[in-house]
């Protein structure tokens, strides 16, 4: 999980080109959106997309992110759970 | 009703968001010239330019520092050019289109496509919510933005307008011009090949020009605009009908054209068209140009305006500006910007001190 | 100058080609929104309003050769463009200065797309290069007009294009730089805005249902439309008939979210104030509002408070035909005006379709059967695009 979770923080950096970010800046329990990191609706999109690409889950809507997306963790726990690739 | 230009600011491959080009002008050696950036967290924060394409970020530059020089907070209109848009995004999400067949697509790519994304984005920096549009008709893109601003003056709906011609040129759609004869071997891209005449092609430049119009005068007003108009022309002689027509209804009367800016840009089928119309319209006057400082792209007839009003704010004319020998007298009073693109759309504006 | 009036129109969508093939679908409720038939894409499953001609039909339509290079969008507008300019009886253009305004943002991409190795591979498509942008698909919709045209340019503003091509028009009108001005906007399908749209997850599995609180996203739809504008006193000089007035305009900005409508919807209002004030009515002076109503979540409960603002509980007669043509992006302003200019001279209100349930914060319901025997005085259109770009138009009988 742990290992999960780094990697995770790693892709969100990339993927939300986050620069001048590092893994260690991420707080896995942290809040994702809104406070925390302070992403927006585009960036949950961009977190769809990530997750169907690295770890062959596909969400149908973007209301069903608003629960996975809380933290980095709850996220990799999700992953975890339902990943195919 | 007077329509002033207030301020300016361009980035090119020029010193970027200055004038150091009338001074020391940089010369282009190779047919592909990126713009010379400046730091852009001056003007935009790092949460907001993380999504943001170099076009963008120049944009965002250009408009914020224009504002600035011209004491502006928030335009009553924000009115940009763009002949191919954002096409740095625009390539990333074809690329991806194409490449994942049409799979776990990026959207911020897509977003960022569009070509209204500078006119919206720059209202979104000032919170702007007056007049918002955006103009994409190849070489006289700027030039339509432009006539919408004069107009809006001209009727009094708006007192202000943020005028901008954006463009970028990147590798990919630089070689596919290059197949339609835009641009000249790297051998032939210096200033003196550029004025020879046989040569087809030009060098490229991005476009990133911002404008301040206004309705007053402040001491530091860059010139008047006393007439714009864009035409669709099919020869020559429509070309000086509508020259004919737009003197009479602009220049004054026992007054005349000290100089034309010309979109001069090495290219011999488009630089036939420009002295053609200089010899038949407008002999007397000093000719001058700006494609071979700032490049040819679609929004370029935007630094042909920026450089004539730098002009007349200045009251000199820097030497390499002048395409031939300067006439004896060398004071400018007005300057007519024309510009043509494929000698089908065609532009004049006549600026004044 | 006096009124700017409209003496002609042409269009054509996935309700057919024609203004009377589209009086007749709108008054018999029979949507466009169907199965994807020509547009190449592995979503064929997304319901589109696809213009139902192939590009080999519309080259027939127009009398264009197969070797000619041209692409969907300069097809579909051409169509529009001789459509209107016939209404009109614009022909002898000789003593006329006719302006061309014309919006879009997909331009050539439908073909770019298809041919983007070529482009820069090898040398078998490279006259579609030079069609790919917006401006030179203006060019080649100009050049099947038949009379002489001495100014033109293209609007790029997302969804609101055509709109803003009409508020560009009247100001040239209004500033007398020109006599007569051809505005709208054209669209074809293309994957690379299907694809787009479809990251933003605003496109809808099935038919689009504008302001139904189920509502699920937009269709996308294609087309053209253009109209003929010209001083009242240019039309009488010309001896053709006015359809209505071009009474009034506004385009201002959201400046909210490069994608998102703002929840107040505070563009919109202000486009629809700045609208009225121009036209010098009062909202309780329109009749009908031709709702921008694309059916995302977003924009019908954004557009619907921007509504409530402007009219608070005297909404007008409100409908979306999104359900009808599906969502034409930069056309859209064009086919709406020439559906408002149908609804305003033939006296019908087009239902607005697939509606159940009303939006929870909202305070009122679409038409959602056809009205006929109505009388309409004044119409509404609005036209949102990305990037909060937000256009209104209004469209007045002729008194």
């Amino acid at each position: 999980m742990e290992q999960l979770i780094e990697e995770l923080k790693r892709e969100i950096i990339e993927v939300l080109n986050l620069e001048d970010m590092t893994p260690a800046d991420i707080d896995e329990n942290a809040p994702l959106f809104g406070e925390g990191l302070g992403l927006d609706s585009i960036d949950a999109l961009e977190l769809i997309v990530l997750m169907e690409k690295n770890y062959g889950i596909k969400l149908q809507n973007a209301n069903e992110g608003k629960e996975i997306f809380k933290s980095v963790r709850v996220m990799a726990e999700y992953i975890q759970q339902h990943r195919t690739k | 009703m007077s329509i002033y230009i207030q301020s300016a600011s361009q980035i090119s491959m020029q010193e970027p968001l200055s004038e150091q080009w009338m001074k020391s002008p940089i010369l282009p050696t190779v047919a592909f010239n990126s713009p010379l950036e400046p730091d852009f967290k001056r003007f935009i924060l790092p949460a907001e330019s993380r999504r943001m394409g170099r076009l963008l970020k120049r944009a965002v530059a250009v408009s914020l520092d224009a504002l600035q020089k011209g004491g502006c907070e928030m335009p009553d209109a924000i009115i940009s050019g763009t002949g191919l848009g954002c096409v740095e995004n625009t390539e990333k999400f074809l690329n991806a289109v194409i490449d994942n067949d049409e799979e776990c697509l990026p959207p911020t790519p897509f977003m960022q496509s569009t070509h209204n994304t500078v006119s919206s984005q720059i209202a979104l920096k000032l919170q702007c919510h007056g007049y918002n549009s955006t103009y994409s008709h190849r070489g006289t893109s700027f030039d339509s933005a432009l006539l919408d601003a004069v107009m809006q003056l001209q009727v009094g709906r708006i007192s202000t307008a943020l005028v901008g011609g954006y463009d970028e040129m990147t590798p990919a759609y630089f070689k596919m011009l290059g197949k339609l004869g835009y641009w000249r071997s790297d051998a032939e891209s210096d200033v003196d090949s550029l004025k020879k005449s046989g040569i087809n092609g030009s060098v490229s430049g991005g476009s990133a020009v911002s404008l301040l119009l206004a309705n007053s005068f402040t001491e530091n007003t860059l010139c008047h605009i006393d007439g714009a108009e864009i035409y669709s022309v099919a020869s020559l002689q429509e070309m000086c009908d509508f020259y004919f027509e737009f003197v009479q209804k602009y220049l004054s009367q026992n007054n005349h054209v000290d100089a034309v800016m010309c979109g001069l840009s090495g290219d011999q089928e488009n630089d036939a068209v420009y002295r053609r119309f200089v010899q038949q319209c407008c002999q007397e006057a000093d000719v001058l140009w700006y494609k071979h400082l700032f490049g040819e792209s679609f929004c370029a007839s935007a630094y042909g305006i920026y450089t004539a009003a730098c002009v007349l704010k200045d009251q000199k004319i820097p030497p390499h500006l002048f395409y031939q020998s300067p006439r004896e007298v060398n004071v400018v009073k007005n300057i007519l910007v024309v510009n043509h693109f494929q000698k089908s759309d065609f532009s004049l504006t006549l600026l004044s001190r | 100058m006096t009124d700017i009036v409209i003496t002609g129109m042409g269009i054509v969508s996935a309700l057919g080609r024609g203004v009377e093939a589209t009086a007749e679908r709108l008054l018999k409720s029979q949507p466009g929104v169907g199965r994807m038939r020509f547009l190449q894409s592995r979503h064929a499953d997304l319901p589109v309003g696809e213009v139902p001609y192939s590009d080999e039909q519309l080259r027939d339509m127009l009398g264009i050769t197969p070797d000619f290079a041209i692409t969907r969008t300069s097809l579909l507008g051409r169509l529009a463009l001789v459509e209107a300019a016939e209404m009109a009886h614009l022909v002898d253009t000789d003593h006329l200065r006719v302006a061309f305004v014309s919006g879009t943002t997909v331009g050539g991409m439908e073909k770019s797309e298809r041919f983007y190795h070529d482009f820069l591979e090898n040398e078998s498509k490279n006259e579609y290069i030079a069609l790919h942008d917006c401006g030179a698909c203006t060019d080649m919709i100009a050049n099947g007009f038949a009379g002489h045209i001495s100014m033109q340019t293209t609007i790029s503003t997302a969804c609101s294009s055509a709109a803003n091509a009409l508020i560009l028009g009247a100001d040239l009108l209004r500033t007398g730089r020109a006599d007569v001005v051809i505005a709208g906007g054209t669209e074809c399908l293309s994957k690379f805005h299907l694809n787009g749209f479809n990251t933003l997850m605003i496109l809808d599995s099935q038919p689009c249902k504008p302001f139904d609180k189920h509502r699920q996203g937009l269709n996308l739809g294609e087309g053209a439309a253009y109209v003929v504008m010209e001083s009242a006193e240019s039309a009488a000089r010309r001896k053709v008939s006015a359809l209505c007035r071009f009474s009034g305009y506004a385009n201002r900005c959201d400046a909210f979210h490069q994608t998102a409508s703002s929840p107040e919807g505070e563009g919109a209002y202000l486009a629809m104030t700045a609208a009225l004030k121009d036209a010098g009515l009062q909202p309780s002076d329109i009749d009908y509002v031709n709702a921008h109503g694309t059916g995302t979540p977003n924009n019908d409960e954004s557009e619907g408070h921007a509504m409530m603002r402007v009219f608070g509980d005297r909404m007008p007669m409100v409908s979306s035909t999104k359900a009808f043509t599906g969502h034409p992006t930069s056309a859209a302003g064009g086919l709406e005006t020439v559906i408002s200019i149908l609804a305003l001279t033939r006296n019908f209100v087009p239902a607005n379709l697939n509606f159940t349930e009303k939006i929870d914060s909202l305070n009122f319901v679409p038409v959602t059967e056809v009205k006929t025997n109505v009388q309409l005085t004044h119409v509404l259109s609005n036209s949102f695009g990305f990037g909060g770009n937000d256009s209104s138009c209004i469209f007045s009988k002729i008194s």
